[in-house]
């Protein structure tokens, strides 16, 4: 950057911030290719579609794009890992699984605005030569579903999807794949042993799936906020994405936010906006006092709610420089009134439950032992030991498991027991939490 | 009794969308065609699909038994799922899965008499902030419901009327403007390549 380039924007209150993923979220119709068109909606594709595949990976190279799903590898980069024309067909995946408790963004654009998700699907299949995409859409998403399957329908209609796209010498046939219930799904190599008709039992990698993917293909697959954001680069250019965000981590996101605050949803922010923006200026602040904070959806350690912490910008290094993650962007506050041991047993049950039995570590840690030990605890017949229990079989299954799920479920255990030992103590010492439970069904729900 | 037989068009329509070596990728869509239908998939129908795809019936069921959504036994014509995890969880689903329970007198695996009705806990169903809910089966959401909204779901679907769904969008979007909580409005105008910034 050069001395005179202009401060970048960090604040969804900058006035030089523009709304682009969720501009339209919530407008009558947004999801018609009527509307999307009005709204300049496939120029971008055009674009693309003059333009030299290669050209487009640079692009998306330049804007700095990382990917959405929660690990933030670089896009462009993830895109150039695909052999070039080679004869071979290769597959776009669109990991639409969100399954990340506390995530819920990619759903509003599904069924708000998938538009940008087929335009995305067409700009990255052609840079990355891939005729035949998928979206991996998890099973309980109806609405979402239907809104997709119908803009496709809208879009085959138009000669914008199948053969000879926009009157270039592109195909692309998409189809939309629905899930059946189960978190792994999501993991990428799962996803596509579950579309191939398989338990969705993760892969070992190398290989790769942009050696190896999908039907032993060359494969990429990428989130749905990735993708919509790679349609915005096309049509915004690459530079008014690199100027919103802090340091490695540009463009605008999709944050999330629930548990006590007022104004529980997403929000659409430029990355770097700091945690106290997102709570208290769009999110209305919490409704009760709070202890913890989820950074990122359930596998992000958790942080204390402190204001070194709320003044954090919500970008990859500066949350993983505190010791956790960034994720998702899903935001979950934990309020001090409820038991830090019953909110992680929870989350300790929910990847019990979502063990797909694969590996060991796993299989028989959390799903067998660890889960075991906190339902002991939360019923109030743990014994003082338990605690330290826990975190020495935490040490033996981190990073000895087949995929990332065993590791995400010690994310909120260590992180919970660290910062709330007190708590773990005195309910294993004692058989009683030291907050008991409440009743928190708001006369039911009445925000 | 055969299920696909004389749904020909359908059975093609699914497997047009995978290529030849991935007949078995029709293995889930074919599952879930009869799970919504019947509200379980019987064994018969669990032959008819293996027949179909050129499995053996054993692998049908190891796929079916990994994944939560497919039932071996009969589901209430209306199978009510309840997301017990932490965000609905801090928003009072447990209070919200008892009430259910109860009012019902079913637990999982249990149909009421009159065959409307069954219960799972399921985990989050990326509704988190519009918690808690109750998916309807095949039907739709029914998010930030409260105890009166639960029991005004059941009287209608008792009287054998599906009201829709119920999902309040969690944004405060106005035609490309952000209202943050204050009530001001952000957000500038995006113009095309080239002319912004
Ligand atoms: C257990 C597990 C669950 C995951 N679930 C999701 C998911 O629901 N959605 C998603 O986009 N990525 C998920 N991921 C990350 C994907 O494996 C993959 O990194 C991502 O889809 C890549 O897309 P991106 O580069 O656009 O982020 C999950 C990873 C793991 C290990
Ligand atoms: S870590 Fe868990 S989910 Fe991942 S492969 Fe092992 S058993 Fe399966
Ligand atoms: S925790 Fe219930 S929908 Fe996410």
């Amino acid at each position: 950057m050069t001395a005179t380039a202009p401060r970048p924007i960090t604040s969804g209150l900058d006035p030089r911030f523009a709304l682009s993923l969720y501009a339209h979220v919530g407008e009558q119709g947004s999801w018609t290719l009527e509307s999307y068109r009005a709204r300049g909606g496939y120029q971008a594709a055009r674009r693309a579609l003059s333009m030299d595949p290669d050209r487009i990976i640079d692009e998306v190279k330049a804007s700095g794009l990382r990917g959405r799903g929660g690990a933030g590898f670089a896009t462009g980069l993830k895109w150039s890992f695909m052999p070039l024309k080679d004869g071979r067909q290769h597959y776009l995946l669109c990991n639409a699984d969100e399954s990340e408790p506390g995530s819920f963004k990619d759903r509003y654009l599904m069924s708000e605005d998938p538009h940008q998700l087929i335009e995305g699907m067409l700009i990255a299949g052609y840079a990355m030569r891939a005729t035949v995409g998928y979206i991996y859409i998890r099973g309980e998403y109806i609405l979402a579903a239907e809104r997709l399957e119908g803009a496709i329908s809208e879009a085959r209609a138009a000669g914008i999807l199948g053969s000879k796209v926009l009157g270039s010498d592109f195909d692309f046939q998409l189809q939309v794949h629905r899930g059946a219930g189960a978190y792994i799904c999501g993991e990428e190599t799962a996803l596509m042993n579950s579309l191939e008709g398989l338990r969705a039992n993760p892969r070992l990698k190398p290989p790769f799936p942009a050696a190896a993917g999908l039907y032993g293909l060359p494969t990429t697959i990428n989130n749905v906020e990735t993708l919509c954001a790679v349609t915005h680069i096309l049509r915004y250019g690459a530079s008014w994405h690199a100027q919103m965000g802090s340091g490695k981590s540009l463009g605008s996101k999709l944050y999330q936010i629930s548990g006590p605050v007022h104004r529980p949803g997403v929000y659409e922010l430029p990355m770097g906006t700091t945690f106290a923006e997102l709570i208290e200026d769009w999110a209305g602040g919490p409704t009760e006092p709070i202890k913890a904070i989820i950074p990122g959806g359930s596998s992000c350690p958790m942080l204390p709610y402190q204001q070194d912490i709320l003044d954090l910008p919500m970008d990859y290094e500066a949350v993983a420089a505190k010791g956790s993650m960034l994720g998702t962007g899903g935001v979950i506050l934990i309020p001090q009134n409820y038991c830090i041991v019953n909110a992680t047993w929870n989350l300790v049950r929910f990847y019990a439950h979502e063990s797909c039995g694969k590996c060991t570590p796993c299989r028989e840690g959390i799903a067998g032992w660890m889960v075991h030990v906190y339902e002991k605890l939360v019923r109030g017949q743990g014994r003082p030991e338990d605690v330290d229990l826990i975190l020495d079989m935490s040490d033996n299954i981190a990073g000895k498991s087949f995929c990332a799920l065993a590791d995400a479920c010690l994310g909120p255990v260590q992180s919970s027991i660290a910062l709330f030992r007190e708590e773990y103590d005195h309910l294993a010492s004692t058989g009683q939490p030291l907050y008991p439970r409440q009743s928190r069904w708001l006369g039911g729900g009445a925000r | 009794m055969r299920y696909f037989d004389d749904k020909p068009e359908l059975v093609a329509a699914i497997l047009a969308k995978y290529p030849p070596q991935g007949r078995r990728s029709s293995l889930m869509p074919l599952l879930r065609e009869v799970q919504t239908a019947l509200h379980y998939v019987p064994a018969e129908q669990i032959e008819e699909i293996a027949e179909i795809v050129g499995v053996t019936a054993t692998e049908v069921r190891a796929v079916m038994s990994f994944y939560s959504t497919y039932s071996t036994v009969p589901q209430g014509k209306y199978h009510l799922q309840v997301c017990a995890t932490l965000s609905c969880a801090l928003a009072g689903s447990d209070e919200l899965w008892d009430d259910l329970c109860e009012t019902l007198g079913i637990s999982p695996g249990e149909v009421t008499p009159d065959g409307l009705f069954s219960v799972q806990k399921v985990e989050c169903l990326g509704s988190c902030g519009t918690a808690p809910l109750v998916q309807v089966g095949e039907l739709g959401y029914h998010e930030r419901l409260s105890r009166q909204d639960l029991h005004a779901l059941l009287d209608a679907l008792r009287r054998g009327e599906y009201p829709g769904p119920h999902s309040p969008l969690p944004v405060f979007v106005h035609s490309g403007q952000q209202e943050d909580a204050a009530g001001a409005r952000h957000g500038a105008e995006l113009k095309p390549l080239g002319e912004n910034l």
